[in-house]
């Protein structure tokens, strides 16, 4: 298409004033309707996961060569370790399988109705947020595999936070530090309940916490159930501070996220569709767990 | 001439450089290295694109492809302010285009310094949107490690960007 030379050389000037204008502006109303960007942002992941799969295997790859390098380091020290674990282990055996036939017995005896079906899927982190203010993985497993909003990703260790996007073949999870991060949880032993709010530090804070009964350093933090999100009892940390602000170690290594795995409960959830990430919504909720006795 | 279609080819793939190595830098800043933490600490390798290209060669990085890769950054790291990144990158692109003699034929340390600049502007920025949008006043300490950082690995993007810039002129000629 030919234009004459002063209309190409006005649309060249405005060209960046527009698109300063336009990028303010979805800034500011990309909160109010997220929505779009969500459908965009799940089809972009999707698209380019194989990329960032294909462009992450170098790193992954020297990841791991430094790991066998440290792992034949220090091998002879592992294998005293390990037998003496192992030693402990067996005895933990004997212990466990006491105790199920112990608990076969009582289920038994009270005509105990087990759980719902568990299930979940081990995903790889191709791609972390690499933001000052954004603390979220996207992994390579999505709804072709199971995965839906809201369930918890965890590791070995403990809650890692839960999934708010999912598409095809990658999911983006939430991590407990994030900012917008609010998870009803309970104090084990007191089953008090409180919320687990992200503050972009490496430790979030433990709010709503029942006045009554003083949070002790070391006392373990878990799932509380409430509000249907996560299923009771998920552990998630160690309470590392109590002056003033109260903090809990999460017992997952949030720095370093490799594999994650996300689990399926069977639970509906308190997010519908379309829910984002607002503080608005974050406050609701703490407006609903504080409410519940 | 099949000759001089070639040559069109060839000086369509040098001028595809500067965009297809901010797409790449914009894809690196989102890889998960190894490192402890790196999520929150990465450097910004999308701003040492931006920042490179505009000294050197602005006329091949025009503003739409600053907003694209500013929006590719926002729609990949799940980030609730999409466009920030695109404000970021675009507002660096105007003011160091405004300052282009500056860095013309001077050493290497006032391009660094300039992008010091730079980047402590961009994440002031994004600091002070994302406090004023969450309502409450963000530690600023992540910002300031991330602007550290982003600096201090600009000698590594730059000097992989100036090995894509030498290799231009080779494939246009």
């Amino acid at each position: 298409m030919r234009v004459s030379a002063p209309v190409r050389a006005t649309v060249q000037r405005l060209t960046l004033p527009f698109l300063i204008f336009m990028s303010a502006l979805l800034a500011v109303l990309g909160k109010a309707d997220v929505l779009l960007f969500d459908r965009v942002r799940v089809v972009l992941a999707d698209v380019l996961a194989p990329v960032l799969q294909v462009a992450g295997e170098p790193i992954a790859s020297v990841s791991r060569a430094v790991g066998t390098v440290e792992n034949v380091i220090t091998v002879y020290h592992q294998n005293q370790e390990l037998k003496l674990e192992n030693q402990r282990l067996l005895q933990w055996q004997e212990v466990a399988r006491r105790l199920q036939s112990e608990n076969e017995e009582l289920r038994n005896l009270v005509k105990f109705a087990p759980q719902g079906a568990v299930s979940s899927v081990a995903a790889q982190v191709i791609a972390d947020s690499g933001g000052a203010f954004l603390h979220n993985i996207l992994v390579n497993v999505g709804s072709r595999e199971g995965v839906a909003r809201g369930q918890p990703a965890m590791t070995g260790d403990g809650l890692v936070g839960r999934v708010i996007e999912v598409g095809g073949r990658t999911a983006r999870i939430l991590l407990l530090t994030d900012i917008n991060s609010h998870i009803p949880v309970a104090i084990e032993g007191t089953h008090d309940h409180a919320m687990l709010n992200g503050d972009n530090s490496d430790e979030p804070r433990l709010v709503y916490v029942q006045p009554k009964t003083p949070v002790k350093s070391g006392d373990r933090i878990v799932t509380s159930g409430s509000g249907g999100m996560f299923p009771p009892d998920l552990p998630v940390g160690v309470v590392a501070s109590v002056g003033g602000v109260i903090r809990v170690e999460t017992y997952a290594d949030l720095a370093r996220l490799e594999m994650v795995r996300i689990v399926n409960y069977g639970l509906d959830g308190i997010l519908p569709d379309g829910w984002v990430p607002t503080p608005q919504a974050g406050r609701r909720s703490h407006a609903r767990a504080a409410s519940s006795p | 001439m099949p000759y001089s279609r070639n040559r069109d080819y060839v000086g369509f793939v040098a001028r595809m450089v500067p965009g297809t190595t901010t797409f790449l830098f914009t894809l690196l800043s989102l890889l998960p290295f190894p490192v402890p933490s790196f999520g929150s600490i990465a450097p910004s390798f999308a701003l040492m694109a931006v920042f490179h290209w505009t000294v050197y060669r602005p006329d091949l990085l025009p503003p739409g492809a600053v907003f694209v890769a500013g929006l590719l950054l926002d729609l990949l790291n799940g980030t609730p302010y999409v466009g920030l990144s695109a404000l970021a990158l675009l507002l660096v692109r105007t003011a160091v285009l405004n300052q282009r003699r500056i860095f013309s034929h001077r050493p290497f340390s006032v391009l660094w310094l300039g992008f010091f600049g730079a980047t402590a502007g961009a994440f002031a920025l994004e600091w002070a949107f994302v406090s004023l949008m969450q309502v409450e006043f963000l530690a600023p300490r992540p910002f300031v490690f991330q602007t550290l950082i982003t600096a201090a690995c600009f000698p590594i993007g730059s000097y992989v960007l100036a090995l894509a810039h030498r290799a231009m002129p080779a494939l246009s000629a």
